[in-house]
């Protein structure tokens, strides 16, 4: 039993101090990795996001070429040409209240829906009640832009160019609103979205004690009136997050809008955003960004608000919360043709569109003879010059490398930074760079997909410093990646970390283990199955991403879901359906696999962004 | 030898709460020290820095004369450096590990070898009477197998100072007596330095060979159990050691605790000593005597009593002893006796209390010495 330090001089000497200082971070770097942390977020996350709400009023490269302003000064040229000019409404102003139409809409189908089948599946004896309420939960695993390309595979009609859907080629032209526009886009967001809804609903049903109900049914209340003044209130504040949360992801999804509007001029925000950024002035994108993070940030806020506000709604399940289903009676036949209906619309109808256009030869033509797997393990496919099917197609392989090398890196750091944000907020409790830490990694979440795309394009694009320009890399990808998804990460960091506590690591302290040793034998292998959990998601999730990734992909850096678009465009159908089955397969492997190892339900756990 | 030695230790926490103010403390060797105070008054705090887990704002901290910790030298020696043992309120236990491997880290981050660290680790489950679970993970053991996990995995190393967090606070009553037994068997073979911290005072007064008294961050008593409870140094020892705890009555006039009625202390007259500066009376329920109203108490001999009259306003029997509540003079009183008390019908009693046995207290609320 020796003190470590036994070092000679003077005492209150500055050197002691310092080397003694010094002896101590060695075995308790903590506060050292903070420090790094806190750099490292405010350099990939608020300094781009500062940097393009300050390109909202300053004049860049690009638009001095144009504006013939000088680059660097400030102006309100752009602020005033998109929100207050001839054509700022065709900018900003439609797209704005086109996507709001659309949430609106949206919510409308997709809310009740959710609500409807989470009571059905929950509280009623629906024939097949385990089975639908376990499918239901597909469409929300698959990526939303997957209906989309299901909608053109069905319903393509000439206009947009390539071959024609399904239906056309039965004989039946479908007209351009029912191919195109609006009513395409509602309704397949809405089927990628009510799962949501259902999750939300069939939570807060769970939740709500069946005594309650009883209760009242003692005080003489009639079923109406039970359903109308103690169930329906208490489902409110899973309303209310549903709702906002149909808008938020309307805001952030940009395949659907692309695939199914672009043809016909109906942009959405996050479409016109894409475009502006492609083809118009940095400026106007800057500021057509940073609208939509305002009303990212103004969702959340309100959120926040409601829950904290429906606390007291907070309903205790107790040892009573007995299961008690609702006889359907004669409704019992309908609603479970109603059930069978929705899981045909939702998974059945889009996976089988999906499945069928990848194997026929003539797109989407139904007809013996026509079946092929070229799509899949052919060579030279006719009529697609230099294509292969998809195991032997040179792009799509580099673009699945890409995909897996992007969201495996970028959910890797993001799972480590959650995690290393999780341990920081445990072992320096109440202290400013913990709170700071917590509320920068949180910050992504409240930025759409697309607008947090385009503060990371503007910023990385240039060398800055000692930081070359990250254009056309893979690394610009992994970035952002990274980040957009660290919320996620860094929630179930600190929950995984709040339940573990502190003291299992000072017991280790306390035997004289040091840092790494801490680390490495007990930290992360009590925290393996979150760490797994914070990994894999984010990998799952960024497989299917597309909102984050199409500004930043170039030649080369191309992933599977933009090469989804890539071959849409060019009119080659069967493969971007080859490669969206690829993407779905990847994406149910590995859920399935983890929820193997980790035993969870991760259902629930699913947060992607698009 | 481990004598630990605090001097003058400070921590402030943020929002400028004082967790422990000014605390000097020496404990002996191979004593078994409790500190011993409700919750949030600076013992959990105090045992972490001994520990090294929390760094102190000012003072110093010895270990056998060495320094581990000096504001004015700027010296902190790492918890890792320290080699004592601590055992968690919570046990934390590590989840992967099975029990052997539990109690083997600490030997292995002492770099022993294979066969020297089976056999230790072998040894020490055999002390701590859990052999048979050595293959097990934490999760498949009971409270009271975690507890002696725990402290095995601390004892494993032998560390000259052991120290302990409220490590019954989470068994129940049962099992909580069969480990104060072991507890204080452990120390009485191995002889090493024990600081336990606890809020119950029944363990504090049961195993420790000293206890130190502390109420919000400041030490209050630090002496042998019995003289604790026997001599309480000021009101606050006096009010939390104890129970049912120590009847205290304040002298007319004085401000008293917001809701005590003043009372009139006519019975400090039965001192022959000093008086002035006196304002509290103490009285320890089983040092009433209840006797028929207008009796002598029998057997009284020669000493001197004080008697009031009490009306009785409840009794609680708890199987080995009876507890009387009762009131007088807008105070209640508690009073326990092993027998049932005679005279309970009439609902009056007189109380009789020996004067030696009155604690007096002054105005600043420390003992008063009577000669």
């Amino acid at each position: 039993m020796k003190p470590a330090i036994a070092i000679t001089g003077g005492p209150g000497g500055f050197l002691r101090r310092f080397r003694n200082n010094i002896a101590c971070l060695r075995y308790e770097p903590t506060i050292l990795v903070a420090v790094v942390l806190t750099l490292l977020l405010t350099y990939l996350v608020l300094v781009p996001l500062g940097s393009m709400l300050l390109d909202t009023i300053r004049v860049t490269l690009k638009d001095s070429a144009t504006t013939g302003m000088e680059r660097g000064s400030f102006t309100t040229y752009f602020l005033q040409r998109t929100l207050a000019s001839r054509v700022s409404r065709v900018l900003f102003w439609r797209p704005l209240l086109r996507t709001l139409l659309v949430s609106f809409f949206v919510a409308l189908i997709a809310i009740p829906l959710g609500a409807l089948m989470a009571w059905l599946t929950i509280r009623t004896d629906l024939p097949g009640r385990r089975f639908v309420s376990s499918v239901m939960v597909i469409p929300y695993m698959l990526p939303s832009w997957t209906f989309a390309v299901a909608w053109l595979n069905l319903l393509k009609n000439r206009r947009m160019g390539g071959a024609p859907g399904i239906l056309e080629n039965l004989g039946f032209i479908p007209p351009n609103w029912l191919s195109y526009g609006p009513l395409p886009i509602i309704v397949c967001e809405a089927l990628h979205l009510f799962p949501f809804a259902f999750l939300l609903f069939g939570n807060a049903l769970r939740s709500v004690d069946i005594q309650l109900e009883e209760s009242a049914r003692v005080l003489g209340a009639k079923r109406s009136v039970i359903t109308r003044r103690i169930i329906l209130p208490l489902l409110k504040p899973a309303l209310m997050s549903a709702l906002l949360l149909t808008v938020s992801r309307v805001l952030g999804s940009f395949g659907t809008p692309y695939l199914l509007g672009s043809v016909v001029k109906y942009h959405l925000l996050p479409t016109a955003l894409y475009n502006s950024f492609k083809v118009g002035s940095p400026g106007v994108a800057a500021v057509i960004a940073s609208a939509t993070i305002l009303i990212g940030v103004l969702l959340v806020t309100v959120d926040t608000w409601f829950v904290r506000e429906f606390k007291r709604y907070i309903t205790m399940g107790g040892k009573g919360a007995m299961k008690r289903t609702t006889p359907l009676g004669g409704w019992r036949i309908p609603a479970g043709g109603l059930a069978a209906l929705v899981v045909f619309i939702a998974v059945v109808l889009p996976l089988g569109t999906i499945i069928l256009s990848s194997v026929t030869m003539q797109a989407g033509v139904i007809k013996p003879g026509n079946f092929t797997m070229a799509f899949w393990v052919g060579k030279e496919i006719p009529a697609m010059p230099g294509q292969n099917g998809v195991f032997f197609n040179k792009e799509i392989l580099l673009a699945a490398l890409n995909s897996l090398r992007i969201a495996g890196f970028a959910a890797l750091i993001a799972g480590l930074s959650g995690l290393m944000v999780g341990y920081i907020v445990v072992k320096l409790p109440n202290t400013a760079i913990a709170t700071f830490l917590r509320q920068v990694s949180f910050l992504p979440y409240l930025v759409p997909s697309i607008g947090f795309a385009a503060a990371c394009l503007s910023f990385f694009a240039v060398a800055r410093g000692p930081i070359p320009s990250l254009y056309g890399t893979i690394f610009l990808l992994v970035l952002v990646m990274s980040m957009k998804y660290l919320p996620f990460a860094a929630r179930s960091g600190i929950a995984a970390m709040m339940q573990v506590g502190n003291e299992g690591e000072e017991a280790a302290r306390i035997c004289g283990a040091s840092w790494l040793t801490r680390i490495r034998r007990i930290v992360v292998p009590i925290q393996k199955h979150a760490l797994l959990t914070g990994i894999v998601l984010p990998f799952i999730t960024g497989m299917k991403e597309q909102s984050l990734v199409i500004m930043l992909a170039s030649p080369g850096t191309e992933v599977l879901t933009t090469q989804i678009l890539r071959y849409i465009e060019y009119g080659y159908s069967q493969l971007a359906n080859a490669t969206v089955l690829t993407i779905v397969a990847l994406i149910f492997g590995l859920t399935f696999a983890l929820e193997r190892i980790t035993g969870g339900n991760l259902a629930s756990g699913f947060g992607g962004s698009n | 030898m481990a004598t630990i030695e605090l001097k003058h230790v400070d921590r402030t926490y943020g929002g400028g709460v004082k967790a422990v103010d000014d605390l000097s403390i020496t404990i002996e060797s191979g004593h078994f020290v409790s500190l011993l105070g409700p919750s949030g008054c600076g013992k959990t705090t105090t045992l972490r820095m001994i520990a090294g887990l929390d760094a102190p704002d000012g003072g110093e901290i010895l270990l056998d004369g060495k320094t581990l910790y000096s504001k004015r030298e700027g010296l902190v020696v790492p918890t890792e450096k320290r080699g004592m043992g601590l055992v968690f309120q919570s046990y934390a236990l590590w989840p992967h590990m099975t029990v052997a491997q539990n109690v083997a880290f600490g030997l292995e981050m002492k770099g022993m070898e294979r066969k020297a660290k089976i056999l230790r680790v072998g040894e020490v489950l055999e002390l701590m009477h859990i052999a048979s679970l050595e293959k097990r993970y934490p999760a498949q053991l009971s409270g009271g197998q975690q507890q002696r996990v725990a402290l095995a995995r601390m004892l494993a190393v032998s560390p000259d100072v052991l120290l302990l967090d409220e490590p019954l606070s989470n068994l129940d009553a049962k099992l909580r007596l069969e480990m104060r037994v072991e507890l204080k068997r452990l120390h009485e073979t191995l002889g090493n330095t024990v600081i336990y911290v606890t809020h119950d005072q029944l363990e504090a007064m049961t195993m420790s060979t000293k206890i130190a008294v502390m109420n919000e961050g400041k030490l209050q008593q630090y002496s042998a159990p019995m003289e604790i409870y026997q001599k309480p140094a000021n009101l606050t020892v006096a009010s939390f050691v104890g129970n049912p705890p120590m009847n205290l009555v304040r002298k007319n006039g004085s401000a008293g605790r917001s809701g005590e009625p003043a009372w009139d202390l006519g019975i400090l007259d039965c001192f022959a000593g000093p008086k002035a500066g006196a304002r509290t009376i103490g009285v320890r329920p089983e040092d009433i005597l209840l006797i028929r109203p207008g009796s002598r108490p029998t057997h009284s001999g020669e000493a001197a009593y004080w008697i009031r009259r009490a009306r009785v306003e409840t009794v609680l029997p708890t199987g080995s002893e009876w507890i009387v509540g009762m009131e007088t003079g807008g105070v209640r009183f508690f009073a326990s006796a092993r027998d049932e008390p005679c005279c309970l019908d009439a609902g009056e009693v007189d109380m009789a209390v020996p004067i030696a046995s009155l604690h007096v207290f002054c105005e600043d609320d420390t003992r008063m010495k009577l000669s």
